[in-house]
């Protein structure tokens, strides 16, 4: 999950929710290539240009996530962000590349865990942190039709005006319950408390919520859908969210494999 | 007052130390013995595994038994819960037959009993235990509880300079996510016989022989595709039970509790690999090394391109004689039923789970057709306690009209047969053994969550 580009709380001002995600531990298979466009539409948000930083209310942002599976326990995805808003068009916002590695279903651990990384460049119209860094630790747990994970990330400044705040720290987390073997519900927080030992006020900080559903229609395509509000002031107060995604085997897979 | 437990403990002395109506022998000298304690064993050189088996090795001690003749074989529960031995694929009694829900008694913790039976038919059975795992990958059939059971006819009729005993299984099993939404076990090691590649003794043989292997397939859930570089095999029977025609084929494939007896022709002198065809089984370890008598080298293996078996090409070419009663048709709709993205489906025959699934209680001496009707996503190796079927027709559409004409096939008997997903298929039994019988999917984590269905007879 990339919430937003830059560190929200060290950044109020450049909100821009490009991917909203709570990962899960498990890795795209190797010679797949899994494709996902994350459409995010803030309905309610910052209404005026701060620091040179578009509003991001009424901003449409389509990012595209190519996440290629390098073997049972590894994956390096890319990221291309996109935004687009009246008096603005369609702009190229930055690219961020991610590799994750996770532990191997053999190693029987009781809880899936990975591992990911993601570093990468926004234009300053979006962020005026324009370089940025982020560790994921993800842990997740499917007990019967109840799904857990949570995500607490660990963020830095690169290169921008936040770049001696050190870590922030942006944990989120899922919980949803299985209806059916089809559809899934329930509800993903995310939040940015700001830098690790400079914890923002409450109102600088960032919390979500998104009631969401999880359409299992086929295991080659993901469906995510979900509406989220924000209780602070740093939060853009209403988002609609939706990912659509679709695996593409791209090796030669034979049942002798 | 007698407790529960006191209870059980009764139950299972009187049931197997008391002479069962049929049976012969009581409390004498035993013709084998079999420890189940926990035990500790070395797959490969990275694996060293603490399981369940049978006197410490897994698979356990091949029994050699003679057709016809009684036999009592002492066990030894020295685990912390109850255990039972299931003589697969004998036309036992069902307090012996080895299966709680039949009426075996369990043996209990730190107990001894004594099954006395007469083994029948002739042909390459095993010996298992028939207990419940659920989340617990590393009980029942996941563990190392199964071994080889011979019944000899009084003349044996094959002919062959060496034979080979075989059981592949899988181990270390974990839980993960498959494709039908549900979870399904994976294994983190295969091996034959105990072994994983290159670590335990090749098989040894000379030009010129006739090699009669006895494959197993002790998997708590795998079906195994199995070939011998440079060789052919020539299949004699299946589960057991001699085919009307033998065949040579490139490979096996067996289903969890299937048997294969096939001849191999050792005219191709190397050193060679018998092993899963698929590659990333035979990664895992499932293979052993066949050397020739006076070569040496690296083990050959060469990969074979597609996955090749059916089992209609051992049927007779001739059709059977036509019964003169038509045989009591049975449907069995095959379901499952989703618990959870995080949990194993649970089963049902005819929408109903063990103990609730039922069909109307058998006529003794009635011929009964058995109809699947594989409803899931899933391939499912279904078994018949206490008797022997015939196959007679597979793998036809669940699209196709039921009426619709269909391949008749005669003469495999077997007690293990592999439904494909989403096709119909029937076999025939005749009721000719009254006692409880219990029919159930050999998959360990179906027959768990309710893919069982007790027979009664009337």
């Amino acid at each position: 999950m990339l919430l937003a580009l830059a560190c929200l709380p060290l950044l109020a001002h450049a909100q821009a929710n490009y991917e909203i995600q709570v990962y899960g531990a498990e890795t795209v298979a190797p010679q797949t290539l899994m494709v996902e466009l994350h459409s995010n539409f803030t309905v309610e948000g910052q209404q005026s240009i701060v620091d040179g930083v578009y509003p991001t209310r009424h901003q449409e942002h389509e990012t595209v996530e190519l996440t290629e599976g390098l073997n049972d326990w590894s994956e390096v995805g890319f990221y291309i962000f996109t935004s687009e808003q009246d008096g603005h068009g369609v702009q190229w916002v930055g690219d961020h590349i991610r590799p994750r590695v996770r532990v191997p279903d053999s190693w029987g651990w009781p809880v899936g865990v990975s591992l990911s990384t993601e570093i990468g460049f926004q234009r300053s119209a979006f962020s005026t942190d324009t370089w940025t860094w982020e560790i994921r630790p993800i842990i997740d747990k499917s007990i019967g039709r109840w799904y857990f994970a949570v995500n607490p990330a660990l963020e830095r400044t690169l290169h921008g005006p936040d770049v001696n705040q050190g870590l922030g720290f942006a944990p989120s987390a899922k919980i949803s319950y299985d209806f059916t073997r089809v559809v899934s519900g329930g509800i993903e927080w995310y939040a940015d408390y700001g830098a690790i030992g400079n914890i923002s006020p409450v109102h600088k900080q960032q919390q979500q919520l998104f009631l969401v559903t999880d359409l299992n229609v086929s295991p080659v395509w993901e469906i995510n859908i979900g509406v989220g509000v924000g209780a602070t002031s740093a939060t853009d107060h209403l988002i609609v969210k939706a990912i659509l995604g679709r695996r593409f085997d791209w090796g030669r897979h034979s049942l002798i494999d | 007052m007698i407790s529960r437990r006191d209870l059980l403990k009764l139950s299972s002395f009187a049931a197997l130390a008391s002479p069962v109506p049929g049976l012969v022998r009581g409390l004498g000298a035993p013709d084998y013995k079999i420890d189940i304690a926990p035990t500790t064993l070395d797959l490969t050189p990275r694996h060293r595994l603490k399981t369940t088996a049978y006197n410490g090795h897994a698979p356990g001690p091949l029994l050699r038994l003679k057709e016809n003749q009684p036999v009592t074989i002492e066990v030894a529960n020295h685990t912390d819960r109850p255990e039972v031995v299931h003589w697969h694929g004998l036309l036992n009694a069902s307090n012996v037959d080895g299966a709680m829900e039949e009426g075996t008694p369990p043996i209990l913790t730190n107990s001894t009993a004594l099954y006395t039976f007469t083994p029948r038919p002739s042909g390459f059975r095993w010996y298992h235990t028939h207990t419940m795992a659920m989340n617990d990958l590393t009980r029942a059939q996941y563990s190392g509880q199964h071994g080889f059971l011979m019944v000899e006819p009084r003349d044996d009729p094959a002919r062959y300079d060496q034979e080979f005993f075989l059981a592949l299984h899988d181990w270390a099993g974990y839980l993960l996510a498959s494709d039908d939404g549900a979870m399904n076990p994976g294994y983190a090691v295969a091996t034959i016989n105990g072994k994983a590649m290159g670590f335990g003794e090749p098989l040894r043989v000379k030009q010129g022989q006739r090699i009669l292997l006895h494959i197993l397939n002790s998997s708590p859930t795998e079906v195994h595709w199995i070939a011998l570089a440079g060789h052919s095999f020539r299949v004699v029977a299946l589960d057991g039970n001699p085919v009307p025609t033998p065949r040579s084929v490139p490979m096996l494939r067996l289903a969890p509790a299937e048997r294969v007896c096939a001849v191999v022709e050792m005219i191709n002198p190397g050193v060679w690999v018998l092993g899963e065809v698929r590659k990333h089984v035979q990664a895992l370890g499932m293979a052993v090394v066949v050397e020739y008598e006076n070569n040496s080298g690296p083990a050959q293996w060469q990969q074979p391109s597609e996955l090749i078996w059916n089992y209609e090409q051992f049927a007779a070419s001739q059709p059977a004689d036509s019964l003169s009663e038509s045989p009591i048709v049975v449907p069995l709709v095959l379901e499952s039923k989703f618990r959870g993205h995080g949990a194993m489906e649970a089963w049902t025959i005819n929408g109903n789970s063990y103990p609730n699934a039922r069909v109307a209680p058998l006529i003794q001496g009635r011929r009964y057709r058995l109809q699947f009707i594989n409803n899931s996503l899933d391939d499912h190796p279904l078994h018949l306690h206490r008797h022997s079927f015939e196959l007679r027709s597979l793998g036809t559409p669940l699209a196709a009209a039921p009426e619709a004409p269909r391949k008749d096939i005669r003469g495999i008997i077997k007690d293990v047969l592999l439904v494909d997903s989403q096709t119909r298929a029937e076999v025939e039994f005749t009721a000719d053994n009254p006692g409880a019988t219990l029919f159930h999917c050999h998959q360990q984590n179906h027959m768990d969550l309710g893919f069982m269905m007790l027979l009664d007879y009337a």
